[in-house]
């Protein structure tokens, strides 16, 4: 009962032939094989096609670009998606888990991280070992985010949020590494965005034996895999210890994951697609999957990358395909999500219990503010010049305020604003992971802020709040919507925040691999640099939050009452409707306002409001200024540690937060 | 309540902490300028370059640059002319660090276009000024010459800024003449490998175009370019003119090397088959006068041999 299920759950009805994903694989390929053959047909006369398949000429280079480049691109798309479905279908069913893949277990970011770093450190390693770094980055990433989601029983919401966590602690890492090294790394960025372009015919030879190899090994296990679907009793009733077929099941998958990465770099979502659409169409049996998800993959990434063929014929920019999977699976995703159903019952009002309620919540709240004080002071005052770190007096500090006062207030009221709008999501949706960044609420901030660059060029300031603002109250009000009929069940609040998130990482990536001159500056707020923020920013700001903070109270009372449910909410009174919007709109434009001084990476949002829970402050209007004071903490001191790090160039303080915060937040799934 | 402290105690200080500054710069003025010396005109001595073309220049005119981004970079990437000892690393290309720049005390800070947005913030520093080379109006070649012109004057060295671009156009004539002595109406590929299987192709609004053009040689790469003058793409569609020679910049990634031994479409393109494949130093693609000099000669010395010393 723990598989997944998709609706409608009525078995396919006889003497409906559409309900079968042949149909829908079949007219993926018929599209493909037309755009295949029409750009076939613009390289070469159709009389040469088949002397250049057989026996090129090779002083003809136009046979010779068909031969080595075009149909090896061909048949590598159609490899690494049919690699993809089965490495996701396995995943899906071993783990019971319908949102599990390559990129939602972190296996695809381990490698990408991995390889970055080798890149960089060792680059003679690449060479002839590419592979095996891929395989050391995605199974170390896998064998964390089991570790991490261990202790729940493999609980596929568990499994999910470690896999985001540790995909996100790798692509910040990644992102660090690329904003220090620009220079060096853009190859990797092109790899990350994964184009499937070629020269040779070396990696469908490097894939086509591994897939094979995983096929057949797949087919070998249907029956003890059929029988896991069943759940450990049952199987061991049967007279099949699992743990065995388990292990060697996931090895598999997270093998062939890693291959196609360092093959051809990351391909998003084609591995989460396949195998929920082919169930979708009713292919609901395990060896029916085991067949058309493979065939479905296969066939979506081939039609992807022929549109992706004939799109850089015309603007003659290189858009890596994988950025485009990811482009059109984040939607697709989305309009699947209703139509999926999930049989585990949602851990719901699984918060954090404080460890030992404070007798004194204002006591408690008041030695934070104190702490955030100190600080702050000791932020203004230590830095780190090219002699070393110095710390400055308050004669000296004089000269140096007007650089560190406006970015370490900025980082401090966007920290508390996002901790804030944390407290209200996990209080308003009953779930311990419910916040701004997890929910895609700062990506849809960053989504309004990007549209806003891409069709607005030079605009102001003073519209960038409203457009943030916009995207985060959208994305927030879509989000909802999508999961109110589920009564807020936390996988699909988290999925559509997946969707959201790969969206917008799909979209910087094309716009970094295309070499626009604005995804530099993109990537640099992306990662959350300070940097820019001027003494009028830091103002506005700070009296944005102050402004918000002060609405609290107003709040109070809703946010011990919104947890408890609609019902007990209504007979206490409280206009559900009402109160809800006044949340959402608090949250909106927190979130948005924080989002343009820090961008959408770190985890202050999620892990603050944990950790007032844990000192002790349980009501609502403590916890969240005590989150408020943590999470603003949190900032200005990323944003000092990443100042310290380096006598030269500023680490992010975005992506310091998120150093920090996601071990803090491991640390919290592990312990929940 | 603290930024107006800020400024009060800030104003008291900077002047006393300025004064042995300003009388070290007349000394300096006075003993490294003797013949200028009558012009009143104040002149930029402490220059910050925020861009490694405009850093080039500045050295090239014989006033090296005080602080240059991403200095270690600059080693692999630019290489000629070399930072002088003591030019400081002032951090990221598009985040200098302003306490840094600050305790530099420049006298004005140098910038492009990517700039424009931390310009406000680098104003309270220094003045600042924008010569951007690279952009959707192209000519890199001709701005580099303007913009020499400008920071000559700016700094006091119109005669070495007039040489400068005097020299170069030299180059530019002596390598044409060499070409159209030679005979063969050549056309070329320019490049910079990405990873084994991309490169940047360098193109229309580029430096390497300008020069290409100056030289009498034919750009291969007639295709869509960014603002940047450069276009990314799949090395198989550097198989469109099979009479080019690739002229590959170096450095090289490192699986670039596997690509050149293994891969078969690499193998039968067109240059590599007849061998018409040159490895070039790396040069400042995204660079100045100096740049564009210092591709002129190697692409002259790979293509046609040595040139006789003058």
């Amino acid at each position: 009962m723990n598989e997944a299920r998709a609706v409608p759950a009525r078995p396919a009805i006889g003497g409906w032939p559409l309900r079968h994903p042949a149909w829908c694989v079949g007219a993926l390929c018929l599209a493909a094989a037309a755009l295949s053959l029409d750009a076939l047909a613009a390289r070469l006369p159709p009389a040469l096609w088949i002397r250049a398949t057989l026996s090129p000429d090779l002083a003809d280079m136009r046979q010779v670009v068909v031969r080595e480049s075009f149909l090896p691109r061909l048949v590598v798309s159609l490899l690494c998606g049919a690699a993809l479905g089965l490495a996701g279908t396995i995943f899906q069913h071993v783990l019971r888990n319908p949102l599990a893949s390559s990129t939602t277990l972190g296996v695809s970011a381990g490698a990408k991280v991995a390889l970055a770093v080798v890149g960089l450190w060792l680059p003679a390693l690449l060479e002839e070992g590419g592979e095996w770094v891929a395989l050391a980055g995605s199974t170390a990433a896998f064998l964390l985010v089991l570790g991490i989601a261990s202790n729940r029983g493999l609980a596929p919401l568990s499994v999910v949020l470690a896999g985001m966590a540790v995909s996100f602690a790798a692509s910040t890492g990644a992102a660090a590494l690329m904003l220090f090294n620009e220079h060096y790394l853009t190859g990797l960025f092109l790899w990350g965005g994964g184009s499937l372009s070629q020269q040779d015919w070396s990696a469908v030879l490097f894939l086509a034996p591994r897939l094979a190899a995983a096929a057949l090994l797949a087919g070998l296990m249907i029956r003890p895999l059929s029988l896991m679907g069943l759940g450990d009793v049952q199987a061991r009733s049967l007279g099949l210890g699992l743990g065995w077929a388990r292990l060697v099941l996931l090895a598999t998958a997270v093998t062939v994951a890693a291959s196609v990465v360092s093959a051809v770099g990351v391909i998003g979502f084609v591995d989460l697609a396949a195998p929920t659409l082919v169930g979708l169409l009713g292919a609901r049996r395990l060896q029916d999957r085991l067949v058309w998800a493979p065939l479905a993959g296969a066939a979506l990434l081939w039609l992807t990358d022929q549109l992706v063929l004939r799109w850089s014929g015309i603007y003659g920019e290189m858009v890596p395909t994988g950025a485009v999977t990811a482009l059109l699976g984040a939607p697709l995703l989305l309009f699947l999500l209703p139509r999926l159903a999930v049989a585990a019952a949602p851990p719901r009002g699984a918060l954090t219990p404080p460890a030992r309620a404070a007798r004194r919540p204002w006591t408690l709240t008041g030695t934070f503010a104190a702490i955030a004080v100190l600080a702050l002071a000791a932020a203004l005052a230590v830095g780190r010049g090219p002699d070393g770190v110095t710390v400055s007096g308050p004669s000296d500090i004089a000269a140096l305020l007007p650089w560190r006062a406006p970015r370490l207030a900025a980082a401090f009221a966007a920290g508390a604003m996002l901790a804030a709008a944390g407290v209200l999501m996990q209080r308003l949706t009953a779930n311990a992971m419910a916040s701004p960044e997890v929910l895609g609420i700062s990506t849809g901030a960053a989504l309004g802020l990007l549209a806003l660059l891409l069709l607005v060029p030079g605009a102001g300031r003073a519209i960038t709040v409203p457009a943030g603002a916009a995207g985060a109250f959208l994305a927030l009000a879509a989000i909802l919507s999508l999961a109110r009929s589920s009564a807020f069940s936390p996988e699909r609040v988290l999925i559509a925040g997946i969707a959201l998130g790969a969206f917008f990482d799909a979209l910087v990536v094309a716009l970094m691999a295309a070499g626009d001159p604005r995804a530099q500056m993109l990537l640099n707020w992306l990662v959350g640099s300070t940097y820019r923020v001027s003494a009028t920013d830091a103002f506005a700001t700070a009296g944005i939050a102050a402004g918000l903070l002060a609405t609290l109270p107003l709040l109070a009372r809703w946010l011990d009452i919104l947890p408890l449910g609609a019902g007990t909410a209504r007979a206490l009174g409280v206009s559900l409707g009402a109160s809800r919007l006044a949340v959402l709109l608090f949250a909106a434009v927190a979130t948005a306002t924080a989002t343009l001084v820090i961008g959408p990476l770190s985890f202050v949002g999620l892990v603050s409001p944990h950790l007032a829970r844990l000192a002790g402050l349980a009501r609502g209007l403590p916890q969240a200024v005590g989150a408020a004071l943590i999470g603003g903490t949190v900032m200005a001191e990323a944003d000092w540690l990443g100042r310290m790090l380096s006598s030269t160039s500023a680490m992010p303080a975005g992506l310091m937060a998120a150093l920090v915060g996601t071990p803090c937040l491991l640390w919290l799934l592990r312990r929940r | 309540m603290l930024p107006m402290s800020a400024c009060s105690r800030r104003g008291d200080r900077v002047v006393p902490r300025l004064l042995p500054a300003f009388a070290g710069l007349l000394l300096l003025a006075a003993a490294a300028l003797p013949a200028a010396g009558q012009d009143a005109a104040p002149r930029a001595r402490r220059i910050v370059a925020l861009d490694w073309g405009l850093a080039e220049t500045l050295i090239a005119l014989g006033i090296p640059p005080i602080g240059v981004p991403e200095t270690r970079s600059y080693a692999d990437w630019v290489v000629a002319p070399p930072l002088p000892a003591g030019v400081a690393e002032v951090g990221l290309r598009l985040e200098p660090n302003p306490e840094i720049l600050q305790q530099l005390a420049p006298d004005l800070i140098l910038t492009i276009a990517e700039h424009e947005a931390i310009r406000p913030l680098l104003a309270r520093i220094a003045p600042t000024l924008a010569l951007p080379i690279y952009g959707p109006e192209g000519r890199p070649y001709d701005r580099a010459v303007a913009a020499t012109g400008r920071l000559a004057r700016l700094t006091g060295r119109e005669a070495q800024g007039e040489a400068l671009i005097a020299t170069a156009e030299t180059v530019m004539a002596r390598a044409r003449a060499r070409f159209a002595g030679s005979g063969d109406g050549r056309s070329v590929y320019v490049v910079s490998f990405l990873d084994g299987r991309h490169v940047r192709v360098y193109g229309k609004g580029g430096l390497f175009q300008d020069v290409l053009d100056r030289l009498g040689l034919r750009n291969a790469w007639q295709g869509e370019t960014n603002g940047w003058g450069f276009a990314t793409i799949g090395i198989e569609r550097l198989a469109d003119d099979p009479d080019a020679s690739l002229i590959v910049l170096e450095p090289l990634p490192h699986d670039a090397q596997r690509t050149f031994r293994g891969s078969r479409l690499w193998r039968n393109l067109p240059f590599v088959r007849a061998g018409r494949v040159h490895r070039l130093p790396p040069v400042l693609m995204f660079g100045t006068l100096p740049a564009a000099v210092r591709f002129a000669e190697l692409l002259t010395a790979t293509l046609l041999g040595e040139a006789p010393h003058e």
